[in-house]
């Protein structure tokens, strides 16, 4: 009995220490403001893919050479685009997952947002 | 009747190949995926403690060897001994019910398929994909097997036999042919390699239509094998979801028993040694309610069960740990690559994943046979045996993988309800409802994917240590022959985290 408790007591200390050991340490880096400028040409977005942390304040500038309807899962916030209307999307980056971002008018998909945990 | 029986199988991957797309896209029948992959360190972190995990047991277990009614001397409580329990859930208005808003969902979905609107709102593809295989496959790992009671096929099939009864027309439907045993539970086993393939490759597997066509062919073959092997024996051997959820209510923490051995004399699935019947439905189905238990029991130990399996038991087995792992498999870069550069498109990799997952899992076996010193044990029993114990892995990468798209799109069926056509209708008040995507933070998922996976893990690696002291009566063999079995769930483990760490490609 004193056997099983001894081993069991090393493997949660390893396990338990292996994973302090391993996990980095993010507290040092604060919420930032990031400027995304994304062009959407051919049905093709650039860059298809925004990564941002929990908790940024997320600016992107819009453009698109065919007008659509700029829509981000998730967040659900839409924007209408065309050609020589440049839209501006605000947001913070609250809820963490990853989403899709779609032209609302084709039902295409565009690319995805990323927001990872802190 | 063996050629019959192939003959229909056969005549079920035609017709799903007829409806295949000519372009085979890389998009998922379930649509997006919310989850970010988990971080390198995390990664390795949750390999290096399935590594250390597996070896515990030897460590920590007895190693008295174990006769065959140990296994079913686990700690269990009768729900049937509190009253209002009792009462409650052997009520006809419960089952009955029940069994009636299946049938009913079963034909809203078909109806849906063939009339709703095909493009947006429509309850079909949410409520099979989303309510129906996810959700229902947790609750019976999680909670138990409802699908014996609610399995529509099986209701549409008592009713008619009921009415025809009723009508003095026959004494019942079954034609009586008699199934070969030696096919053994082999039609699932090609049938849920069918169900993988819509499920995953198949490109118009959300179209409605399709599941409403699917749905009905499926119908067909059912209730047609019903009748002509009888219903039980095809339950128990062809009816691929039956059989699946027969799999899922193993690891279950509930269990449907009979306590009175005269019941199962003549069943040729339970063992009808007393104490043996456990989840026979259809010895519970004929058993009174005296004799009838419903208890709670400790999660997986059903899997662990000494009992007679059917021919393909083990196969049906590692074809499903090999679709669970094929599904996440399909979204990585690995698997792009593979498809660019090599000869395997998407619907070849649903044959040769399995093929693969199989040759491995042999070769594992032979290797435990033979350092287990081989001999007295067959390698058909080693392999029907140790097949179970990897369920539980496969169980927690299914919910890893699964969980938050359940929480997120599983609520698009509040809203399906209420216009199941897309017809406009509004008829619970909840047609507007839209779903909310912060249920869970990205940071509490990635611990809860890999705690699940190392849990089930150590579930697996116990359910390996008292299978081998089942299989080998001595000790020290038993020691040496787990071994294997232990490093393939290490490998079988670490191949599902790192599937969960990969970038998502579409």
């Amino acid at each position: 009995m004193a056997r099983n408790l001894g081993v069991i007591l090393v493997v949660v200390l390893v396990l338990g220490g292996l994973f302090f050991l391993l996990r980095p340490d993010t507290s040092a880096t604060g919420p930032r403001h990031r400027t995304f400028d994304i062009s959407i040409e051919d049905g093709e977005m650039r860059p298809d893919e925004i990564s941002v942390k929990e908790g940024d304040r997320v600016t992107l500038h819009i453009r698109s050479d065919k007008p659509m309807e700029f829509h981000m899962h998730g967040y659900d916030v839409e924007r209408e685009v065309g050609p020589g209307q440049k839209a501006e999307l605000h947001f913070e980056a609250d809820i963490t997952g990853r989403f899709e971002i779609e032209d609302h008018e084709s039902e295409a998909e565009l690319g995805v947002l990323q927001v990872r945990p802190r | 009747m063996e050629v019959k029986t192939r003959r229909v199988v056969a005549a079920a991957l035609v017709f799903s190949l007829f409806l295949a797309d000519a372009h085979p896209a890389l998009a998922h029948g379930f649509g997006p995926t919310y989850d970010i992959p988990i971080p390198l360190w995390l990664y390795l972190y949750g390999a290096a403690a399935a590594v250390v995990i597996a070896f515990v047991p030897l460590a920590l277990f007895s190693r008295k060897e174990r006769d065959e009614d140990a296994a079913y001397r686990y700690p269990r409580f009768d729900l049937f001994r509190v009253r209002p329990l009792r009462t409650l859930l052997t009520s006809r208005l419960l089952t009955g019910g029940l069994r009636l808003l299946s049938v009913a969902l079963f034909f809203v979905v078909v109806i849906a398929g063939l009339v709703g609107l095909q493009s947006g709102f429509n309850i079909a593809p949410t409520f099979v994909w989303v309510t129906w295989w996810v959700g229902l496959s947790f609750f019976t790992a999680l909670v138990g097997n409802l699908w014996p009671l609610v399995n529509p096929w099986k209701v549409i099939f008592d009713s008619a036999e009921g009415l025809v009864r009723r009508l003095g027309l026959r004494d019942g439907l079954e034609l009586g042919a008699p199934y070969p045993e030696a096919l053994g539970i082999w039609p699932a086993v090609g049938l849920y390699l069918v169900f993988v393939w819509t499920e995953n490759v198949f490109s118009g597997s959300y179209v409605p239509r399709n599941i409403a066509l699917f749905a009905l062919a499926y119908t067909l073959i059912t209730l047609y094998c019903m009748a002509f092997f009888g219903k039980e024996t095809w339950l128990r051997r062809g009816e691929v979801f039956s059989v699946f959820f027969g799999l899922l209510g193993r690891f279950a923490p509930t269990e449907v028993r009979v306590k009175d051995p005269d019941v199962c004399l003549g069943c040729v699935y339970c063992d009808g040694e007393a104490g043996r019947c456990v989840n026979c439905y259809e010895c519970f189905a004929r058993a009174t309610a005296e004799e009838r238990e419903l208890n709670l029991r400790p999660p997986a130990v059903g899997l662990g069960l000494p009992e007679r399996v059917p021919p393909g038991a083990a196969a049906f087995v590692i074809v499903v740990l090999a679709g669970v792992t094929f599904d996440g498999l399909l979204q990585t870069p690995l698997w792009l690559e593979i498809v660019r550069l090599t000869p395997v498109t998407q619907t070849l990799g649903v044959i040769l994943l399995p093929l693969l997952f199989f040759c491995i899992y042999l070769g594992f076996v032979e290797l435990s046979r033979i350092l287990g010193g081989g001999g007295e044990v067959s390698f058909r029993r080693f392999a029907s045996a140790y097949a179970f114990s990897l369920v539980p892995i496969a169980i927690a990468y299914q919910m890893a993988h699964y969980y938050t798209y359940l929480l997120i799109q599983g609520q698009m069926i509040f809203s399906l309800v209420s216009d199941p056509l897309g017809w406009g209708w509004n008829l619970f008040g909840t047609a507007d409802f839209e779903p909310y995507y912060g249920i869970v933070g990205a940071g509490f998922v990635w611990y809860s994917q890999v705690g699940l996976i190392v849990a089930g893990h150590v579930i697996a690696v116990y359910l390996a240590h008292s299978i081998s002291l089942r299989l080998q009566r001595d000790p020290a063999r038993a020691f040496r022959s787990q071994l294997p079995m232990l490093v393939l769930m290490v490998l079988y483990t670490v191949t599902s985290l790192w599937i969960l760490a990969q970038p998502i490609v579409k």
